[in-house]
């Protein structure tokens, strides 16, 4: 097997600036072109019979370069201004992020506890929409075993509700949403 | 440049001095006469002072002890540079733990290597999960509990031991019953606990990589472009001589995605790939692995429906782009409360759902 050739990493070296692409205007104006890595970026199938050694693929040379080239850049460094400046900036999101936090962890709860009072509310609550307390005070009788809180036993049964929620629904927000929300007629 | 400047007027400064130092002594003293207002007194001195004074030392350094001052010389000489004026922090070489004194900045400093940039994107998926799919998960999910009414405790998890034996006292307790995994506990989801999604692994081994590495950094840079993520290449643990695998060769290749990256992964999965899949039929609905963890795999063909590899496709060769098994972590304990979420986000499912 070969050494991978260096064409690629001089392609990419900032310090080694090598045309590639060979200009139209160049062979204008330089008389002597120096004749390099033309084989390496040839269009043309190498021969593999020829040539000795399995020859790798351009595009894996390619791919190695750019996943294993060492230049990483330095931390930043920032002038005192500049790192306040910064610093400044991070802390306001940081605390707008917290109140966005606070605030739907806020409207959960509502939601929660309203639920609870609308569910402790149709518990209570018979056919006529009257509790126990309602009727003693109107004087009628109290109501039938089964008629109290029909609806919320019902409700509690989630008949369905384990299959999820309709393909319908999961559709991510837009900002320009279409007017028909599903083509149901739409085949292959 | 600088410190020549810094050096020509320090000699200037010493060379020629614009007043004589005998008067500026007298100015002085004239001040500090003056704020503590006895003028009279202040005046007779400073006019008999400079007589009593010899002015001429001040005036003429002559002698042949006196050194040429020349810190031009002096710098060059110097084998060392001096240490810089002001403080300046420098971050330790390595970790010495968290109660050393000489901490690395904290990860949001800009300065610190681990500090990474952004978010620079709002995912859309993560608005709508704040907006609609958690207050309607809960909502689905809601479990009423009449005032006097509590959740059903679970027993002891770990069984004591009961019987006549002595050695029974201060045993350390049994395992549950049908294996030693303690399953998770599923409490009534409320607004504290909606489920969420908290990461994704993607994942994909690649088993032509046992003849060369080439297979590898293919999948490696394809799951790059995919995930926008460092890929990580991990070591085999045991050797399998049936499929010619030696421990320690390098054959996987995983990502972890969180926060924006995971959000716009998954919205590319859901929306991008997933309809463009011949055939799809939906995710598994057995799935999971009884903590609220799902998973699916994807086949290369799959992947190079991924509009990354798709606009330039020619980049990979094309036999080695790889298929690769995604990872739903989640906040849900269960299997169902997790494909619920995945519904809701836009995961379809086929088949039977086991717990």
């Amino acid at each position: 097997m070969q050494p991978p050739s260096m064409a690629l990493l001089r392609a990419f070296s900032p310090l080694w600036k090598a045309p590639i692409r060979p200009s139209i205007f160049s062979g204008l104006l330089q008389t002597h072109q120096p004749q390099q890595h033309t084989a390496d970026f040839s269009s043309t199938a190498p021969r593999c019979k020829r040539k000795k050694g399995k020859r790798t693929d351009m595009r894996i040379t390619n791919i190695r370069y750019h996943l294993f080239h060492p230049m990483t850049p330095r931390p930043l460094r920032w002038s005192r201004n500049r790192h306040l400046r910064h610093w400044t900036i991070h802390r306001a999101w940081q605390l707008y992020q917290h109140n966005l936090r606070h605030k739907r962890d806020e409207e959960l709860q509502k939601q929660y506890f309203s639920m609870y009072n609308a569910c402790e509310a149709l518990r209570n609550i018979d056919n006529y929409g009257l509790t126990a307390e309602d009727r003693t005070a109107m004087g009628e009788p109290p109501s039938e075993g089964k008629e109290t809180g029909r609806l919320y036993r019902i409700a509690m049964l989630k008949r369905g509700m384990w299959n999820g929620p309709p393909i319908e629904y999961a559709r991510i927000q837009t900002d320009t949403p279409p007017r028909n929300g599903w083509n149901h007629q739409w085949t292959r | 440049m600088a410190l020549e400047a810094v050096t020509a007027s320090l000699l200037r400064r010493l060379h020629a001095a614009p007043t004589p130092l005998h008067r500026a002594w007298t100015l002085q003293c004239r001040h500090h006469a003056s704020t503590s207002n006895s003028t009279s007194t202040s005046a007779i001195l400073a006019t008999q002072e400079p007589q009593d004074l010899d002015p001429s030392t001040f005036h003429e350094a002559t002698g042949p002890s006196r050194r040429k001052f020349d810190p031009v010389k002096t710098a060059f000489k110097r084998s060392e540079q001096l240490p810089p004026s002001r403080y300046h922090f420098r971050p330790p070489k390595y970790y010495r733990g968290e109660l050393h004194p000489h901490q690395p900045p904290p990860t949001s400093d800009p300065a610190s290597r681990a500090f990474v940039p952004g978010p620079f994107s709002l995912p859309r998926l993560e608005q709508t999960y704040h907006d609609t799919v958690a207050s309607d998960l809960m909502t689905m999910t809601y479990m009423h509990f009449p005032p006097g009414v509590y959740p059903q405790q679970k027993g002891e998890r770990y069984r004591e031991w009961i019987g006549d034996s002595p050695y029974f006292k201060n045993r350390p307790r049994r395992g549950p019953r049908g294996g030693s995994v303690l399953r998770m506990l599923r409490k009534p989801i409320t607004f504290r606990n909606v489920p969420q999604l908290e990461r994704v692994t993607v994942h994909c081994m690649v088993k032509e990589a046992t003849s060369g590495s080439a297979p590898l950094h293919v999948a490696g840079m394809v799951m790059q472009a995919i995930t926008n993520v460092r890929s990580t290449s991990h070591a085999t643990r045991k050797s399998v001589a049936a499929f010619g695998v030696r421990a320690g060769q390098h054959l996987s290749v995983t990502c972890e995605l969180t926060g924006e990256t995971m959000y716009h992964f998954l919205s590319k999965v859901v929306d991008v790939v997933m309809p463009k899949i011949k055939d799809f039929r939906g995710i598994k609905g057995s799935t999971g692995d009884n903590s609220g963890n799902l998973a699916f795999g994807l086949t290369p063909e799959d992947v190079a429906l991924f509009p990354e590899v798709e606009v330039n496709y020619d980049m990979y060769p094309p036999k080695m782009i790889p298929g690769c098994h995604v990872i739903i972590h989640t906040s849900a304990k269960t299997d169902y409360d997790a494909r619920l979420l995945a519904q809701a986000i836009g995961v379809p499912f086929y088949g039977k759902f086991v717990d």
